[in-house]
């Protein structure tokens, strides 16, 4: 009896999670296909397709896709690069001033990150790195980096040494080790590392209208002045694109990470 | 060999450190610059901020704002993971905590607007019920309710994956220990759970404090013109006129590094030594 209790209850609070999380998405999906959902009508007057018609035809959008990816992979790829060693360092190494290391490794998430755009500003000008693609992959590096790091430590700290070392006793080179054995074996982290730096590069405003000057074009940069437009349907498409990038952008990661198994594997 | 084995983890650690010293580095160094008055007096900016009535409000409401969504997700995602931790093992439930974390903070904003605003559904269906609708409002309102609201949204799914771990970590067999000697569901917390799970929960209240107080996208759709947050009144200050307040933009950014700076050395220290106790303890 306290069992079927205790069941009952786990499948309540799970339902209440699952409205709490999905029901928003769900009003969010019904709003861009309806017209007229507005105070203080309780139900659409009828569906169209019109607000993702608005945006398709608008080129500022679409032109704003194409910058947003292409800032965002980057920053994605950026992440691995710089983050995998990190965390390779701090997971299966002893040293010095370790502990040091890592609060330093977490700080640009600690330290308001507008404070250094603001301060870096000038000096972004001054390089001829401001209003450049290259100057806000820079600065999307900041409230990325320490969570790939961490995310990346967790899965070295899992792994252990164990699976290199046996590779390495077999007389495999050390660099052959990691791309056969070490990367396919950190799939799962390497999964949340994209998917979360994508995100949160496709989530920044303040940092790329300070380090882009206006002249870098991201989605959030049109989303803004969106916000307090009238057409209601336009906006929820609008936001329904950002929840469809990262999604479009795992889908294709999988793809890459199939083939690439598949290379290795022969 | 030997040198170069020992040398190793920091050739490993080399080019993020440095990208990471010299963006921070350089970066709040330029910004102490440019905070500094020119002709004699240096901290004029400073002196300004602190005689500023408008500055107060806004470390008074952006304070609120952080301490109250911080201790809310916090307190939200430790009740979920500790409810539905064994459950989360064999199901793939798990998946539908990542589906705000892939949506942008605007767009949770955009959330909240479109259930809790003056024209939203809520108050579309109270005005079915009481024929007005939201008697006061919850979204650009005073007490920054939105805003809170967009945040437990988005760092209760946080606070669950970063505790989930730790918790499928934990030995069942501490909490039957506590059980069969007759302890309740407290004193499990206090001596099983606690001590794994606290040094998390202080780095994760701390990184989602840290990024609430400063982040600027949130309450610049859902705040309201007075008083402002500290991201959306400096921001403000950054691009306004002729660049004439760009100075106080940069004390006040300066202010707010010191003290997060300060305050997170104090609470990753105090988290990192409650892991080593408790190591100690475990070898006991």
């Amino acid at each position: 009896m306290k069992r079927l209790f205790k069941y009952g209850l786990y499948t309540i609070i799970l339902l209440f999670l699952l409205l709490f999380i999905t029901f928003p998405v769900v009003v969010l999906v019904t709003k861009s296909i309806s017209a007229g959902w507005t105070f203080p009508h309780l139900f659409p007057q009828f569906f169209t397709l019109r607000g993702w018609e608005l945006l398709k035809s608008n080129p500022e959008i679409v032109e704003a896709i194409y910058t947003t990816v292409i800032i965002a992979v980057s920053v994605v790829m950026l992440n691995i690069i710089f983050a995998l060693p990190v965390a390779k360092g701090i997971s299966h190494y002893h040293f010095r001033g370790k502990t040091v290391l890592e609060t330093i490794f977490l700080l640009p998430i600690l330290v308001p990150s507008l404070a250094i755009a603001m301060g870096l500003h000038l000096t972004m000008i001054r390089l001829g790195l401001s209003d450049k693609l290259i100057g806000v992959i820079l600065i999307h590096m900041l409230p990325t980096l320490p969570y790939s790091i961490r995310m990346f430590k967790a899965g070295f700290d899992q792994l252990g040494i164990k699976w290199e070392e046996q590779a390495r006793t077999i007389g495999v080179k050390r660099l052959r080790v990691f791309w056969t054995v070490t990367f396919p074996m950190l799939a799962p982290n390497i999964r949340s590392v994209a998917l979360l730096s994508y995100v949160i590069s496709l989530s920044q405003y303040a940092l790329t209208a300070i380090i882009g000057g206006g002249v870098v074009t991201t989605l959030p940069m049109i989303y803004y002045p969106f916000f307090n437009s009238a057409d209601q349907m336009v906006i929820a498409a609008f936001s329904i694109v950002f929840a469809i990038l990262p999604i479009l952008f795992l889908m294709v990661l999988e793809v890459f990470m199939k083939i690439y198994v598949h290379i290795v594997k022969r | 060999m030997k040198s170069l084995k020992t040398k190793r983890p920091y050739f490993y650690i080399l080019p993020a450190l440095l990208f990471i010293s010299l963006f921070i580095g350089y970066g709040i160094f330029r910004a102490g610059v440019e905070s500094l008055g020119s002709n004699g007096s240096m901290f004029v900016h400073y002196t300004a901020l602190l005689s500023s009535e408008e500055v107060y409000k806004t470390v008074r409401i952006s304070l609120y704002v952080t301490v109250t969504s911080t201790l809310l997700s916090i307190l939200i995602g430790l009740g979920i993971t500790r409810l539905l931790y064994r459950f989360f093992t064999s199901v793939k439930w798990k998946y539908i905590v990542w589906v705000p974390i892939i949506i942008p903070h605007f767009v949770a904003a955009y959330l909240v607007f479109i259930l809790f605003s003056q024209s939203g559904l809520l108050s579309t269906v109270l005005h079915g019920v009481n024929g007005f609708g939201l008697p006061f409002p919850l979204v650009n309102d005073q007490g920054y309710i939105g805003v809170i609201l967009t945040y437990i949204w988005k760092e209760v799914p946080f606070v669950v994956l970063m505790l989930l771990p730790i918790y499928q970590q934990i030995d069942q067999r501490f909490e039957d220990v506590v059980r069969t000697l007759g302890g309740n569901t407290w004193q499990v917390w206090k001596t099983v759970e606690l001590p794994w799970v606290g040094p998390v929960l202080l780095e994760t209240g701390l990184i989602i404090f840290a990024f609430v107080i400063a982040a600027y996208e949130v309450p610049a759709l859902l705040g309201v013109t007075y008083p402002k947050m500290f991201s959306v009144l400096v921001y403000e200050w950054f691009y306004e006129g002729s660049w004439e307040n760009r100075p106080l933009a940069q004390a006040l950014m300066i202010v707010l590094t010191v003290v997060m700076v300060i305050s997170s050395l104090i609470i990753i220290t105090i988290s990192k030594r409650w892991k080593k106790q408790w190591a100690k303890e475990k070898i006991k």
